[in-house]
Parts: structure tokens; sequence; C-alpha cells
């Protein structure tokens, strides 16, 4: 067992190794106490370089994005022009008396049906159901057909018949059509 | 040599049987060796701590090499985001906007135009064959005829159509063309009263 006088000697013969030793001590102390600033830099670095790159890549896609917004937005006025409201009943069947009018069928039969609910955060429209029937010639017919496809409205035919009589070729064709318009409730 | 190299401590005590007391103190006698053992401590102790210096220099350059490079990255960061921001405000307008079109866009797409089928039908019907109904489903479309000429010639001219309709380029969204029945005459007309279904592609089954 080492005296404190002992312990004094044995540093005062030996300076160099004890001094060594305790700086090497504290040297060790020192690495291990840092040994987790690098990971932790590096993942902060990983964590930044990444939303850098996120940011940047915003930019440089975004370069046109004002004027495309601008165009897209242009487009979607005219959509809203071409949309049926589906409370204003009066209005879509005057829609389709002008296309009665304009094609010269005659209109036997037309229903609004009820539109169905626009789904929150799915869809901005909704369709809203018809069931048509109208009389004329085939040329009559035709044109209603088409003036309805590619009208002022957006419409989607579903169902659709077309009869005439088999024995009486002369008589009128009859046009029965279940179709739907994109609109608002 | 050797025997000078080894410690003092190492040194045997010598034989008891010596002609005069030996007073020599082996712990307090210098040490004589050519090269003397604190020599390698000190070296080894000196080496030891400039290995850990060095050890606890290269981690800390490391370190403020990355540390440099995030504070670099974070200027970046910071210049671009006012515009970063913007961006996706920009953006999340523009997928509102977009997704009205694509709404529009699915809903004019999701049937096929009625006339434009009608029209190819009339401008390819045959002289013999006449349309007396045309029904739209959901699943396909029915086409009921009435066909000119004695019952063997007439069954020949329906099938003949039925084939021509089903090469035609144009009425591709049908995938089956098939009688629904046997033809049969019918004797208001004088005709053979014949029926088509044309399935639509995709659709789950034929109902007739």
């Amino acid at each position: 067992m080492m005296t404190n006088a002992d312990q004094f000697a044995f540093v005062k013969k030996n300076p160099i190794s004890v001094g060594c030793g305790v700086v090497a001590l504290a040297l060790i102390a020192g690495i291990y106490l840092r040994s987790d600033a690098i990971p932790e830099a590096e993942g902060i670095l990983v964590q930044k370089t990444a939303q850098a790159e996120r940011y940047a890549l915003n930019i440089k896609y975004s370069a046109q994005l004002k004027e495309q917004l601008e165009a897209l937005a242009g487009a979607n006025k005219e959509i809203d022009g071409r949309i049926v409201r589906a409370s204003q009943l009066g209005t879509n069947t005057q829609y389709f008396y002008k296309l009665q009018s304009d094609s010269g069928v005659k209109l036997l039969d037309f229903r609004q049906g009820t539109a169905g609910v626009v789904a929150k955060g799915k869809s901005t429209f909704v369709p809203i159901p018809f069931s048509v029937s109208v009389q004329g010639t085939l040329p009559q017919v035709m044109k209603f057909l088409r003036e309805l496809e590619s009208g002022n409205h957006y419409c989607r035919i579903l169902t659709a018949s077309c009869a005439g009589s088999a024995v009486a070729r002369s008589q009128p064709l009859t046009l029965s059509l279940n179709l739907e318009m994109l609109g608002l409730p | 040599m050797l025997s000078r190299l080894k410690s003092k401590s190492e040194v045997p005590a010598p034989s008891a049987t010596v002609w005069h007391p030996n007073f020599r103190n082996y712990q307090k006698l210098p040490d004589i060796k050519v090269v003397r053992t604190a020599f390698f401590i000190n070296g080894a102790a000196i080496l030891v701590v400039v290995s850990l210096l060095i050890l606890l220099g290269f981690n800390e350059w490391q370190l403020h090499a990355v540390n440099a490079q995030t504070t670099a990255i974070q200027s970046q960061i910071d210049r671009d985001t006012k515009l970063s921001d913007q961006s996706v405000v920009l953006f999340k307008s523009f997928q509102a906007e977009e997704s009205k079109v694509n709404e529009v866009d699915t809903f004019v797409k999701s049937k096929a135009a009625v006339s434009t089928i009608i029209l190819r039908l009339g401008e390819t019907l045959p002289k013999n064959v006449a349309l007396d109904l045309l029904d739209f489903r959901e699943n396909g479309l029915v086409m009921r005829l009435s066909v000119r000429g004695t019952p063997d010639v007439a069954s020949g001219y329906a099938t003949t159509y039925l084939e021509q309709l089903r090469s035609d380029s144009q009425l591709k969204l049908f995938e089956e063309f098939t009688f629904t029945g046997t033809p049969s005459p019918n004797p208001a007309t004088n005709r053979m009263a014949v029926e088509f279904f044309l399935r639509l592609k995709g659709a789950p089954a034929v109902k007739k």
C-alpha cells in the first residue's frame, strides 16, 4: 500500500508518464463524451439537405406554375359557365325546349331527377339525371342528339332507345334517353 | 548486454555466502541500462497521448466540417423558404383547379357518344337491312333489324352484317357481337326479324 508520500515521490520520479496518463484519461473522457456529436450532426445535416433539396425542387418545378394556374383558372371559368344547377329547374327545362325548337323534334316527356350529394373533398360537381323522350324524323332526332352531346352543358347518355315503326317506315322515330348532366346541387 | 537491459527488480540478489554484508539498495540504485526503461515508458505514454490527441482532433475537425455544411445548407434553406412556401400555396391552388378539370374530363369520357355510333351504323347499313330499334344499355347495344329476302337468304345477310359490324374499326368499343335469338320471319313486314347484341368492352355480363 502506497502512502501519500510514496505517491508524491512516484509522480516526482515519473512526471512525463504520469502526466501523459492523466492527459490520456482526459482525452479518453473527451472522446467518449463527444462520440455522439458526429452522428447527431450528420443526422441534422441529412435532414437539412433533404429539406433544402425539397425547397429547391419546389422552386424549380414552380417556374411556370403561375402561368399554368392562370390558364387553368381560365378553363375553369369556362367550365363554370357550362355547369347545370340542379336547383334551377326552369333554366334546365328551358334548355331542353330550346333544343326542341332548334332541332325540330317534339318533346314528349322531360323529367329532372334528384341530384346526388357532392362528396366533400372528393368532387366539386355532381351528375344531375334527366329523362327525355322526343319524337321526330331521323335528321331531327340526330340533330337533337348531337346538340345535346356536344352542346353548352356537359352531358353523358346512360341509356338510349331509338325506335321506329317496322311496318310504316315514314312514321317518326321515338328517342328515349336517360342522361346525366354535370352540375352543382 | 541482455542483463543490462533487465530492470533492477529482475537482477537476482547475490547469494548468501558472501564475504561481507551487502548494503546495496537495489531500488535506489540508478538505472544503468544503455536505454533506460523510463525512456520506453515515457515514449509509450507520449505515443498514446499523441494518438488520442490526433483522434480527438480528427473527430473535432469532422464535426466542424459537418457543422459548416449544415450552416451553409441552413442559409440556403433560409433563402428558399419564402419562395418554396409561395410555390406550395400556388401548387395547392393548381391542384384544386386541376381536380375540377379532371372531373369534367372523366365525366365527358366516361360514356361513348351515342350520336356517333348511330351515324356509323347508318353509314354502314347494308341495303337489305333496316334498323327497327337501337337500344343502348349499360352493358351494350341491342339492335333490332328487319332483313329483306327469303328466310335462307335473309339469315345470310344478317350473318354477313354481324361480321361486318365485328370488323368495323369504329365499333371497337364493343367486344362481343352476337345474335340474341334465332332470326324469325315477321308476318307483318314479310321480312326476317333479327336481333343483335353488341357487348361493350369491360361490361360484366350479357343481358339479352
